[in-house]
C-alpha cells in the first residue's frame, strides 16, 4: 500500500521533539537484553500518537491478540515484545526502527502504518539485515528478500472490484479520489481493470478526478461536477478524516441516491461511527469483514471482543496475520530461529489459514494472493458495520 | 443555461462555508486587532466547541440547544486560560506569543485526543436538520441552509456589538489607542481577558455551528487555524492592526471569509484543476495588489530611483 495511509506535514516538528525525547528516555533505561536462546525479540512498530493512533492501535491489539491466544509463544519460543512509536511519518519512524534494532536487538521486525515510514525505515533494515513483516504500508521497494506484507497492494483494491461495477452498474460511473500517491494507486487500480472490463468513465476527459489532500474538506463543488457528468455510479477512495467529509457530505448532496463503490478504507475502523446515517448502504471492496464465517475469524473476532468494543479492522487482521507468519515461520527455523533463518522460512510458508480466509505469499511481490469481498454497510443492532455481500476476485502476485 | 444550473449548489455552499470562516475568523480578528495577541491556539478553540458540542448532542432539539449554549461557555473558558497563560508575554513580541500558543495549540489537540479519542466524534443533529431539502431544483443539506440563517444572524449581531454597544466601543477604542485606554481606567490586562474570553467563546460558537460542517477532530484545529489566518490575511488585519477592532473590519472580515468560501467552493467546482492552488493564489493577489497600492503606486518609488540614476 504505497501510502495508502499519507504522511502530514504539519505536526512533523512536535513529532521530531516527540521522536527525541522518546530517543531520550529510552537511553537511559535501555537494557539492552540479549537475543539468545529460546527467546525471539519482535519489535512491533506503529502509530500510537498522532494522525494515524487509531490504525496504529489496532496493529500492535492484533499482535498481541495473536500473542495472547497463542500462550505468548511464537514457534514454540517465548516472546519478547518491543512495542515502538511510529508517530506521523519518516521523522519518527526511523529513530524508532533504529532503537528497535540497536538497543533490543530485535530478530525480526513487523506493523508500520505509513508507507512513506516504510520506505526510510527499509534501507536501516536492509542494512541491518532483519527480516520484515509489514502489515500495513507498502511502498514500491526495489528489493524484496528480506520484505513481506500480509495487507495487499494499493492498485489491487480497486482491480478487485472494477468487474463487478462494470458488470452491475447501468451506465457510466466517476472516479474520484485523494491526491497522492495512495490515491493514484488505489484509483489506478481500479481505472485500468475497468477499462478492462468494458466499463466507461463519466469524468469529463475520461480520467480520474483528483482532490488536493489533505487540503480538501468540502467536497460539494465535485458533487456538482458528478452531477452535471450524468454518471449512474460513483467509485472512490479516501481514508481517515477525508473519508469522514466525503461520506457526510455525499449524503447530504444532490447526488446522494447515485450508488457509491468504494475502497474498504473508506468505511473501515472508527470513521464508520463518525459517519454514522450517512454511510448506510456505501459499497465497498476488502479483504476483510468481521463477519466473514470461518473458524479463525470466529477465534479472532472472540478474542478480540474480549477487551475492545468496536469490532476488529482489516489493519488489525493484517497483524495478527503477520503473528501466524512467524509462529509457522519460526517452528520451522528448527530451534534456531536467526533472522536469516526466519527469512528463509517464510518463503516456504505455503498456504496461511487466516481470519480472512486462506492466502498465500506471492513469490514475486511477497504480498498476499488473496480473496477480496464485496461489503454493504448495514445495521447490525444498534450500530452499523460492513457486512458481507458477496465474493469478489482472487488478486496478487 | 443548463452550465449556470450546475454552480448554483456550489455557489449557494460558498455562502456558507465563508460565514463559517466569518464566525471563526473575528474572534481571530478581536484578538489580534484589540489585544494585539497572535494567538495560534484560536484553532484548537473551534475544536473544544465542537467536541463539546458532539458529546452533548444525541440528535434531540434539546440537547442540540444545550450543546449550542455550553460549547461557548467551553470554549470562553478555555480562551481565558490562554489569556492567563500569555500574562507573563504579553508585553513581549508576536514570535513570543506565537510561540506559546503554538505550545498550548498542540497540547491541547493532545489533550482533545486524550480525552475524546484519536477518531473522529460523530456529530448527530435532529433528523429534520440531517436530510436534505430542495432549492432552486437541487438537493441541499437541511442542515447548512439553517446555518446560513444562523450565521447571518450572528455576523449582524457581532456588527451591532461592536458598533452600538459600551463593550463595542471599548474595544474599538482599545484598539485605537490602548495607552489612553488604560488612562481612563481599564485594566490592559482585564480588556485583554475580556477579549481572549469573548473570542473563545466566539471560536467555540463556531465550532458548534459548524460540528457538522468541519467536524470535530484531530484535524479540526489546524484546518479552521489555516483558513481562519487566510481570512485575517485577506480583510487586511495583519498589516493595520490599529484600525483592526473598527467597525470596517467587521465588513472587511466578513467580505474575505465569503472570498475564501467562495474560492474553495465555487472556484473548485469552475476550475478544478486549479484547487491545489487557488486559495494561496489568489491570497499572493490580494496582497501583492495591497502592498503595490500602499507604496502609493511604482510613481513615487520610481522617481527616487530615476533621480539616482541621473546623478
Amino acid at each position: 500500500m504505497p501510502s495508502t495511509i499519507p504522511r502530514r506535514p504539519v505536526r512533523s516538528g512536535a513529532a521530531v521533539l516527540l521522536a527525541l525525547a522518546l530517543a531520550a528516555t529510552s537511553a537511559c533505561g535501555g537494557n539492552a537484553e540479549n537475543a539468545s536462546g529460546k527467546t525471539v525479540t519482535v519489535g512491533l512498530l506503529a502509530s500510537l500518537s498522532g494522525i494515524y493512533q487509531s490504525v496504529g492501535t489496532d496493529i500492535r491489539d492484533g499482535f498481541q491478540v495473536y500473542l495472547s491466544t497463542h500462550g505468548n509463544k511464537l514457534g514454540g519460543h517465548d516472546v519478547k515484545l518491543v512495542v515502538a512509536d511510529e508517530g506521523d511519518g519518516a521523522p519518527t519512524a526511523v529513530p524508532a526502527a533504529t532503537k528497535l534494532i540497536k538497543r533490543d536487538r530485535i530478530q525480526v521486525l513487523t506493523g508500520i502504518v505509513g508507507g512513506g515510514s516504510m520506505a526510510a525505515v527499509y534501507p536501516v533494515l536492509q542494512q541491518a539485515r532483519i527480516p520484515f513483516i509489514g502489515s500495513n504500508g507498502r511502498p514500491a521497494l526495489k528489493d524484496v528478500s528480506r520484505v513481506w506484507h500480509t495487507s495487499y497492494l494499493s492498485n489491487e483494491t480497486g482491480a478487485a472490484i472494477a468487474d463487478y461495477v462494470a458488470t452491475n452498474v447501468n451506465g457510466s460511473v466517476y472516479a474520484i479520489g485523494p491526491d497522492y500517491q495512495g490515491g493514484w494507486d488505489q484509483l489506478g487500480g481500479f481505472t485500468k481493470a475497468f477499462a478492462k472490463a468494458g466499463g466507461k468513465l463519466a469524468n469529463t476527459d475520461g480520467d480520474t478526478t483528483f482532490t488536493p489532500f489533505p487540503t480538501t474538506k468540502n467536497f460539494t463543488p465535485y458533487f456538482a461536477r458528478i452531477k452535471a457528468s450524468g454518471a449512474a455510479a460513483v467509485y472512490t477512495f479516501y481514508a481517515g478524516s477525508a473519508a469522514i467529509e466525503f461520506v457526510k457530505q455525499y449524503a447530504q448532496s444532490e447526488i446522494k441516491d447515485l450508488p457509491l463503490y468504494a475502497a474498504g478504507f473508506l468505511t473501515e475502523g472508527g470513521v464508520l461511527a463518525a459517519q454514522g446515517d450517512s454511510a448506510r448502504n456505501i459499497y465497498s471492496v476488502l479483504n476483510y469483514s468481521p463477519d466473514l464465517d470461518n473458524a479463525e475469524n470466529r477465534a479472532f473476532v472472540a478474542a478480540w471482543r474480549g477487551d475492545h468494543d468496536r469490532p476488529p479492522t482489516t489493519y488489525a487482521m493484517a497483524s495478527y496475520d503477520a503473528a501466524a507468519v512467524l509462529d509457522k515461520a519460526i517452528a520451522a527455523t528448527g530451534g534456531d530461529p536467526t533472522p536469516e533463518r526466519i527469512n528463509e522460512a517464510i518463503a516456504g510458508l505455503g498456504r496461511i489459514d487466516s481470519p480472512r480466509g486462506p492466502w498465500q505469499f506471492s513469490q514475486k511481490t511477497h504480498s498476499p494472493v488473496q480473496k477480496w469481498y464485496l461489503r454493504q454497510v448495514r445495521p447490525d443492532g444498534r450500530a452499523l458495520s460492513n457486512t458481507i455481500v458477496g465474493d469478489l476476485a482472487t488478486v496478487g502476485g | 443555461m443548463l452550465r449556470l444550473d450546475a454552480y448554483v449548489i456550489p455557489a449557494l455552499d460558498g455562502v456558507v462555508y465563508g460565514l463559517l470562516l466569518f464566525v471563526v475568523a473575528a474572534g481571530l480578528v478581536l484578538c489580534f486587532g484589540v489585544a494585539d495577541i497572535l494567538n495560534l491556539a484560536h484553532g484548537t478553540l473551534y475544536a473544544v466547541g465542537a467536541y463539546t458540542a458532539a458529546a452533548l448532542w444525541n440528535g434531540g432539539w434539546p440537547a442540540l440547544l444545550v450543546g449550542l449554549a455550553v460549547a461557548p461557555v467551553a470554549a470562553g473558558a478555555a480562551g481565558a486560560a490562554v489569556a492567563g497563560l500569555l500574562a507573563p508575554v504579553a508585553r513581549r513580541d508576536h514570535l513570543a506569543q506565537a510561540l506559546l500558543t503554538f505550545g498550548v495549540a498542540l497540547a491541547g489537540g493532545s489533550l482533545l485526543v486524550a480525552a475524546f479519542g484519536p477518531d473522529d466524534l460523530p456529530v448527530r443533529v435532529p433528523a429534520a436538520l440531517a436530510g436534505t431539502v430542495e432549492v432552486a431544483g437541487h438537493r441541499y443539506s437541511a442542515y447548512r441552509l439553517v446555518f446560513l440563517v444562523a450565521g447571518t444572524a450572528l455576523a449582524v449581531l457581532l456588527h451591532a456589538v461592536v458598533a452600538r454597544t459600551r463593550a463595542g466601543m471599548l474595544v474599538r477604542a482599545a484598539a485605537d489607542d490602548a495607552e489612553m485606554v488604560a488612562a481612563l481606567g481599564f485594566s490592559p490586562a482585564r480588556v485583554r481577558l475580556g477579549v481572549l474570553a469573548s473570542a473563545g467563546a466566539l471560536a467555540g460558537l463556531g465550532g458548534a455551528l459548524g460540528a457538522p460542517i468541519i467536524g470535530p477532530g484531530p484535524g479540526a484545529a489546524p484546518t479552521v487555524l489555516l483558513l481562519s489566518l487566510v481570512v485575517v490575511v485577506l480583510g487586511g488585519t495583519a498589516g493595520s492592526a490599529g484600525s483592526a477592532g473598527s467597525v470596517g473590519s467587521v465588513g472587511r472580515t466578513l467580505v474575505a471569509a465569503l472570498a475564501v468560501g467562495e474560492i474553495q467552493s465555487l472556484g473548485v467546482a469552475l476550475a478544478p484543476g486549479a484547487a491545489p492552488f487557488l486559495l494561496f493564489g489568489a491570497m499572493a493577489v490580494v496582497l501583492a495588489g495591497r502592498s503595490l497600492a500602499k507604496s502609493a503606486g511604482p510613481i513615487r518609488t520610481w522617481r527616487p530611483a530615476r533621480a539616482w540614476l541621473r546623478t
